[in-house]
């Protein structure tokens, strides 16, 4: 025996199945409301009650956490019925419906991308509305978590650098590459400290004959940290590098010299044993093409 | 020159005056089925209009009507004029309109191809343009297949279903499948026939012993491989070579012959070579990599693959420039001089600048987090834009195993202006989770088993409801659960997790698991003097990485290992009532350089692997001639070594050929503790696990031979079977071709010879002394099941004391470790 549901489900009595639903929708059964207003808006197409059932329709959507449906029926309402009193509302929603859908910062962003969009075409439609405020706040969280994003991902670089000491420079590279991206990225002053760090370490793991250029330019980018912020709470662990940079180039400097005393002894002897003869003037030590010391 | 006119109930329609009128009524006759009030309106001719005549209104009408497509004529008649008041008479012929065409006389597959290409023809009117059409369609298709004379016939009938509607019967008779009797050639010196014939591959000239194969003629096929046909000539040299006609002519009623007019030409050789554009590379250095001399056969296609290249491996001059930042590099080879049998090329070259990677971004996670495939890509920030690591990076993303391999699609987007390249990495999720479910016979009982398995677990969100979906995920850590029991006789409950970037900085993975089972006699409890029990408990810690030295293909891996068996009262074992543990240390070093891990179709996978005790027999203090089992097997000792290679090659076309080797061998310290009774191999069979795990059995599948039944010539059969064997070696030599390899499914049929045996002291062993089989059989893997296979051999060697263990033999497996030992 069917239920009282069902059987007005497979009724053609519209008029009832709309109170019914409306009823159901009140009553918060959203998921039976939506079979009866999912049925109804096929019916009522083009009738002068389809704009509130449509916009019924949706919300049960949104009720019901179909957020992707939910923000094309708003859309579509709003599309439809552009002077509705509701119409602003449904865009809201189109738009609040991508916020929803934005994912977590470590997944793939293209939502957040269509939200930021739909939710500042709101914000140009109704300039003056009081969604309008909460609008602009959505927008700077989903901006926040693509600059979560840029930052991570690029310190993710520095993080794995142990086992791969290309993975320093290419730490330099993605933290200036966030900057230049989202150039009031909040851990600006963070990522000006890491750079200096990842750096540093790049020319700690490098060869030899390498190091003190790359050296050199942490203590640019150390130089550049400490005329910006004066007063960091990175300060301290800043100079610490800098400290450190610095016997890295005394030490640097040593190894160089000592490894260029050995060369020409070695050259000395081979030229008193006659392997070599004067005119040949050996060079020091040959670039390697790597560029880096494997550790 | 007389007037265009038109003489119409008496009255001038001149062309050079129009004048207008009104319709007083348009009439519509040679309707059966058409409403005809329809017809007035479609027409726009409607009563009380104005229209120009002779003007565009009329001519527009007829067009309109036409268009409907219901009509085989038209016409547009002037009834009368009334004054200025004209009557329009419409003469439609109305034809049936078809609503099916049903195809007789070919098979159902055949017929669903012809139906999807005849599909636009419903809903129009039948006439003789229809039979034409659809005759064309059909013969065409079964041309292709081969069939040369084919027959069509039509008759209609009513659609019962809709009014003014017929079915089209076409009655086919696709005669005879045609074969080839002759392949005739003109105009050819320096081929012979036969060459030609071998070229032209298929169709196969009829020979009376070609019972097998492609004797069929598909024209389809015939216009591919007669374009191969010349393109083979260009190869050798031949590079005016040219079809200069062919045709195709009945023999009699099965077969054809084919007459093809050549072109040979002469044969060409490459003459000087010279490069322009160069200036990062040497001519010196072009011409080794090129390595094309003068006096070498003139070859496009050996050209083309010189400076392209086919594989990753590079060796050609493409991947020189690409692999070095010249992203933008480009060469034309150009034959600037021919003169008698020789052609000079100059090859024009654009360098480009040297690009350096700068953003690296990933799109399509929408599961996994961007950590977990961003820490393996090759191409980082910084370095100089590298080809084949762009590759390596596609394959290595694919061995994540969360992502469609097929839609890993990386896009290298070059700004010239600071000669800096983005790449953005495309991916698209798949489905990685796995569950075993199944209930089947053990032991002679129905025993259940529940296995899942999570591809991309992420454990730090496991009290983060939110990532629930269904279950947290995106971390690419793997976790497994394995639960398998018939009741009280029989439980076994394992555990495994894994992280492959352990503590995030370095990608060394750490592994963990545990499990424990028990097997009993069931009845009553231990103070029944009936019952027997053995518990099994198990945990392992385990560390790998990836080492860059010799190569990074190289893995190492360490694991430590503790076991515990407890028995009471159980038979069949060294002694009946005592504990055994086992604590082991196992290094293993691994190199996997297989393309895919389901379907490898080319690269190799070598494993090697050591395991051992500490030798307590060497500190213990305990007299292992007199000691009771009980004793000397309390801690367990013994030294294990195996080693398994795996090479994948493609042969022609889809085959792909599997060898394999394996070999394992159980030491011990200590002559006087004998061998351990844990850790042996069993050797035959499906290699699944059953109950076999009890004394921490290896098993080892071999085909053909019934489970654990390849035991060491002249052991104790029963003894044997059930302990294991100290001493194994296998071989496989497997044939096998892909039939779906979708993302939803990958299936392969394949074909096997294995030989196998065991041997019980080193001294015995004879690594050609082997059991032999050969069968058939197919796997498929499914994204959620793993890989299911079935397997029929046929062992030729009878293994003394088991008569069943050989011959035919089915083997059913489920989601076996891939490519395991």
């Amino acid at each position: 025996c069917k239920s009282r549901f069902e059987k007005l489900r497979a009724s053609n009595d519209v008029a009832k199945k709309y109170q019914e639903a409306i009823r159901l929708y009140n009553k918060r059964d959203f998921s039976k409301a939506l079979v009866l207003f999912e049925d109804l808006s096929q019916k009522y197409r083009g009738r002068e009650q389809a704009e509130g059932l449509n916009f019924y329709y949706a919300n049960t959507l949104y009720k019901l956490q179909d957020y992707t449906t939910a923000r094309y029926q708003f859309k579509s309402f709003a599309d439809t019925y552009p002077a509705s009193k509701d119409a602003e509302e449904a865009r809201y929603m189109a738009a609040y419906c991508y916020y929803l859908e934005s994912p977590t910062f470590s997944l793939d962003q293209e939502n957040t991308y269509k939200a930021i969009d739909a939710l500042q075409l709101f914000i140009n439609l109704y300039p003056t509305s009081d969604r309008a405020v909460s609008a602009a706040k959505y927008i700077a969280t989903l901006r926040g978590k693509l600059e979560d994003k840029a930052f991570e991902n690029a310190k993710m670089y520095l993080t794995t650098g142990p086992s791969n000491v290309e993975n320093y420079r290419a730490a330099v590279i993605a933290l200036k590459n966030a900057q230049r991206d989202y150039p009031d990225i909040r851990y600006a002053e963070e990522m000006d400290f890491l750079m200096i760090k990842s750096q540093y370490m790049y020319a700690k793991n490098s060869i030899p004959i390498r190091q003190e250029d790359r050296y050199n330019e942490a203590t640019d980018l150390y130089n550049e940290f400490t005329a910006n912020y004066p007063k960091s709470k990175f300060t301290n662990d800043a100079k610490q590098l800098k400290s450190d940079i610095e016997s890295g180039i005394a030490f640097n400097k040593q190894e160089m010299a000592t490894f260029a005393a050995d060369q020409a002894k070695y050259m000395e002897m081979l030229k008193k044993t006659g392997k070599i003869k004067d005119t040949i003037s050996a060079k020091p030590i040959k670039a390697d093409n790597t560029n880096i010391k494997n550790k | 020159p007389a007037t265009p006119s038109l003489k119409v109930g008496g009255l001038d329609l001149d062309y050079f005056s129009p004048k207008e009128y009104i319709i007083g009524g348009t009439k519509i006759t040679g309707t059966e089925y058409l409403d005809k009030e329809v017809l007035v309106t479609l027409s726009k001719l409607a009563k009380g209009d104005k229209v120009v005549l002779p003007g565009e209104a009329t001519a527009e009408a007829i067009k309109t009507l036409w268009a409907q497509g219901l009509f085989d004529d038209v016409k547009l008649n002037i009834e009368k004029f009334v004054q200025d008041t004209v009557y329009f008479e419409i003469e439609v012929v109305e034809r049936p309109r078809l609503s099916s065409i049903d195809l007789k006389g070919v098979r159902k597959s055949e017929k669903t191809a012809i139906q999807e290409k005849l599909n636009d023809k419903t809903g129009k009117i039948v006439n003789d343009n229809l039979y034409n059409t659809t005759s064309a369609i059909v013969k065409k298709y079964l041309l292709d297949k081969g069939y040369f004379f084919t027959k069509i016939n039509y008759t209609t009938r009513k659609d019962p279903n809709s009014e003014n509607s017929v079915v089209l019967e076409a009655n086919i008779d696709k005669g005879h499948r045609v074969k080839v009797q002759h392949i005739d050639f003109t105009g050819n010196k320096d081929f012979k026939a036969a060459k030609l014939r071998k070229y032209l591959k298929n169709p196969k000239q009829f020979a009376w012993w070609r019972f097998w194969g492609s004797g069929k003629f598909s024209k389809e096929k015939y216009e591919e491989n007669k374009i191969k046909m010349i393109s083979k000539l260009h190869e050798k040299g031949y590079r005016d070579a040219e079809l200069l006609k062919d045709s195709i002519y009945q023999f009699n009623r099965k077969k054809v012959n084919i007459k093809m007019d050549l072109y040979e030409g002469k044969k060409y050789y490459f003459g000087k070579i010279t490069w322009a554009g160069n200036a990062i590379y040497t001519t010196e250095i072009l011409n080794k990599v090129l390595s094309i001399e003068k006096g070498d056969i003139f070859s496009e296609d050996k050209l083309d693959k010189k400076i392209n290249g086919g594989g990753e491996n590079g060796g050609d001059i493409n991947s020189l420039y690409t692999d070095n930042g010249y992203l933008t590099f480009n060469i034309d080879p150009v034959q600037t001089k021919i003169y008698n049998d020789t052609v000079d090329v100059e090859m024009r070259i654009y360098e480009g600048p040297q690009y350096t990677n700068n953003r690296i971004t990933l799109k399509g996670n929408t599961i996994t987090n961007d950590k977990v495939v961003l820490r393996e890509i090759r191409t980082k920030p910084g370095q100089k834009f590298n080809k084949s690591d762009l590759i390596r990076t596609v394959r290595e993303i694919g061995a994540l195993g969360n992502f469609d391999e097929s839609k890993t699609v990386p896009t290298p987007r070059p700004n010239p202006s600071d000669g800096t390249v983005d790449i953005e990495y495309a991916v698209e999720e798949k489905p990685s989770d796995q569950i075993e479910l199944s209930g089947g016979f053990g032991g002679g009982r129905i025993i259940g088993t529940l296995g899942l398995t999570f591809n991309n677990f992420s454990l730090r969100n496991l009290f983060n409801l939110k990532a629930y979906k269904p279950l947290p995920k995106g971390d690419g850590q793997k976790l497994s659960l394995r639960g398998q029991t018939n009741g009280k006789y029989y439980q076994s409950y394992s555990f495994s997790f894994s992280q492959p970037w352990f503590g995030g900085e370095k990608p060394v993975s750490f592994g963990v698991s545990a499990f424990t089972s028990l097997q009993s006699s069931g009845i009553g409890d231990s103070s029944n003097p009936n019952y027997y029990k053995i518990r099994l408990n198990g945990v392992t810690v385990s560390l790998g990485r990836r080492l860059n030295w010799p190569d990074n293909y190289f893995q190492l891996s360490h694991a430590l290992s503790f076991q515990q068996y407890i028995l009471q009262n159980y038979p069949g074992f060294k002694f009946s009532t005592g504990t055994s543990y086992n604590f082991n240390l196992s290094q293993e070093i691994s190199r996997d350089s297989r393309d895919s891990p389901i379907y490898p179709t080319s690269g190799s996978f070598l494993r090697f692997t050591v395991q051992a005790t500490p030798p307590y027999s060497l500190f213990n203090k305990v007299n292992y001639a007199t000691a009771s089992d009980k004793t000397k097997y309390r801690f367990t000792e013994y030294h294990k070594w195996k080693f398994d290679s795996q090479w994948y090659q493609r042969v022609g076309g889809q085959f792909v050929i599997k060898a394999q080797a394996q070999f394992g061998f159980l030491g011990s310290y200590n002559s006087g503790v004998g061998q351990s009774p844990f850790e042996r191999f069993k050797l035959g069979g499906d290699g699944m696990q059953g109950f076999d795990f009890l004394q921490g059995s290896e098993l080892i599948a071999m085909r053909g031979y019934a489970n654990n039944t390849v035991i060491p010539v002249g052991a104790n059969a029963s003894q044997a079977q059930t302990s294991g064997s100290p001493i194994y070696t296998k071989y496989v030599l497997e044939a096998r071709y892909p039939v779906i390899k979708s993302q939803q499914a990958t299936a392969f049929i394949l074909a096997f010879a294995e030989g196998g045996n065991t041997w019980d002291r080193f001294n015995d062993f004879n690594p050609f002394n082997i059991r032999r089989s050969v069968g058939v059989g197919a796997r498929i893997f499914l994204p959620i099941f793993g890989l299911l296979g079935i397997d029929y051999g046929y062992g030729f060697d009878a293994i003394p004391g088991l008569p069943d263990a050989n011959k035919g033999q089915f083997h059913f497996s489920i989601a076996q470790q891939l490519g395991g030992f």
